[in-house]
């Protein structure tokens, strides 16, 4: 058999697009954004923080037009992405200025502050619900009235804008050591291309724009005995960081000139990890901080990141989760599952090269 | 007022107050529109808190827009799909660059929005204080 070049299938694919679009519409239901943005508020935070890109509206609709396929989502947010101009970066965003919905500590009871459960699945049965087959506008409304109302009798003195972070307090405390305030520029992994050793600017961009499932999978296995890790989260925040920009053309340094731009969700997460440093002939214990930080309320990935932060410092390289080459370079969603998905273009010319030369060796007589 | 203060008003208040504002401006000048509201990308830097140092989270949509009034370039520039408000924050900064007499009792009523402001943030953190944990101890 020869080989052969072909083409063709423009009309099979126009079928098969207008295919999809009965596929999406087929039961007559129409989905609007906002019902998207107001009831799916997990889909919407995994999408933009897969995308690295942080817009409640374009997710949304990325999710209907992707009929709730993440994997898709991402792919149409991140194409739309290349097509607008970055046009300014906030300044450096500290994030003690989190409005705090949400605190949690698995290290201390106690904590300056206290902690705040806010909004969680964690704390339910995870029995499924099924008077929601049933639930009604009017009984929506009802129950909110009855929330806010009651929210209004409570009465609390604790500023949420600012509360103190944990790892300041051990600091303070001198649990933990002092940093120095590092602001070296970081490189950007959508500008350049990431080279080896990564830089930890580069590490964390990446980590943070990485697949859930990818992240969560990985930090699990370096727990778990592929790596070298035991972790005690010592503080969890779900909260909204304020955006602010220096004034394009007049750079003055001074911070009431900028523009405060809005908010974005966030949850962030350090973890606290202890390690064995040998002093002389003594081995003593100290703690090491994982960092991680992720669009939206999405803690598993922001704790999972905590780890594989730490993992990749380490010097070992002795488990893969400490090998930046083999974690950084596998959990972008677009990098993976556009290489995967790309098994499904036709590989016609080299599938009959590998056939030809099987078959070239089944006719050889076998030698005794 | 400055300006870190004036726009974080206008975006977390009432989106009648930065209108109302908007049209005394548009009612006695002419309002030159240098670019009209268009969406684009806003680079999140960070400082993380193991090491402190810099990087980037990831960028935010934006909708920013460039007007002119009296000689004088407002820009509006705000997260999310916002054409209106992006280009009322656009004339009322160039209200204030201009230094137009309106702006001369404006800080007033900034200051009663920013009062309103924090009255519905107080009452939001009451409701989220709501859910702060009160540890017993079990030997106790």
């Amino acid at each position: 058999m020869a080989y052969a070049a072909v083409k063709g299938g423009t009309k099979a694919i126009e079928q098969s697009l207008d295919r999809l679009t009965y596929e999406r519409i087929q039961s007559k239901q129409v989905i609007d954004i906002e019902t998207i943005k107001g009831t799916m508020r997990g889909l919407i935070d995994q999408v933009m923080s897969e995308s690295s890109l942080y817009g409640e509206d374009l997710a949304a609709l990325a999710i209907k037009q992707a009929e709730g396929n993440v994997e898709e989502a991402v792919f149409l947010l991140r194409a739309h992405r290349s097509t607008l101009p970055r046009v300014y970066y906030t300044k450096p965003i500290e994030t003690e200025n989190m409005a705090v919905e949400r605190r949690i500590s698995a290290s201390f009871k106690d904590i300056p502050g206290g902690q705040l459960l806010g909004a969680s699945h964690d704390y339910s049965h995870r029995i499924m619900n099924f008077e929601l087959l049933k639930e009604t506008q009017s009984d929506m409304k009802k129950w909110l009235q009855s929330f806010l109302q009651a929210e209004e009798q409570v009465e609390h003195t604790t500023n949420l804008q600012c509360l103190p972070k944990v790892v300041d307090y051990l600091r303070q405390e001198r649990l933990f050591p002092e940093v120095e305030e590092d602001n070296a520029e970081p490189l950007d992994v959508t500008k350049q291309s990431l080279q080896f050793p990564a830089t930890r600017s580069e590490r964390l961009q990446i980590l943070t724009r990485g697949n859930t499932g990818a992240v969560t999978s990985l930090g699990y296995a370096a727990i778990r005995g592929y790596g070298e890790v035991h972790p005690t989260v010592g503080e969890l925040r779900v909260g909204h960081l304020p955006l602010t920009i220096e004034h394009p053309t007049n750079q003055t340094q001074n911070d009431e000139d900028d523009y405060y731009i809005g908010t974005v969700k966030v949850t962030e997460v350090e973890s606290f990890i202890p390690v064995s440093i040998k002093k002389g002939q003594k081995e003593e214990l100290e703690f090491e901080i994982g960092y991680g930080i992720v669009f939206g309320q999405n803690e598993t990935k922001a704790i999972a990141m905590s780890i594989l932060d730490y993992s990749l410092s380490s010097e070992g390289k002795k488990y893969p989760t400490e090998d930046e080459e083999f974690v950084l370079l596998h959990i972008d969603s677009l990098e993976s599952s556009g290489f995967i998905s790309h098994l499904k273009l036709p590989h016609y010319v080299t599938f009959q090269s590998k056939l030809d030369s099987v078959r070239k060796i089944k006719k050889e007589p076998v030698s005794l | 007022m400055n300006r870190r203060r004036r726009t974080e008003i206008l975006i977390e208040g009432s989106r009648h107050f930065a209108k109302e504002l908007t049209k005394e401006i548009e009612q006695k000048y002419e309002i030159q529109i240098l670019s009209e509201p268009r969406h684009a990308l806003t680079m999140m830097k960070v400082r993380e808190t193991a090491k402190r140092s810099l990087f980037y989270l990831g960028e935010v949509l934006v909708t920013e827009t460039k007007v002119q009034v009296n000689g004088h370039i407002g820009i509006g520039i705000v997260a999310g799909h916002e054409e209106a408000l992006s280009y009322e924050l656009a004339v009322i900064d160039a209200a204030f660059e201009a230094a137009l007499e309106e702006t001369s009792y404006w800080p007033v009523l900034f200051e009663i929005e920013e009062q309103r402001i924090i009255k519905q943030r107080s009452q939001r953190e009451q409701a989220i204080l709501k859910t702060k944990v009160d540890f017993e101890m079990m030997n106790e």
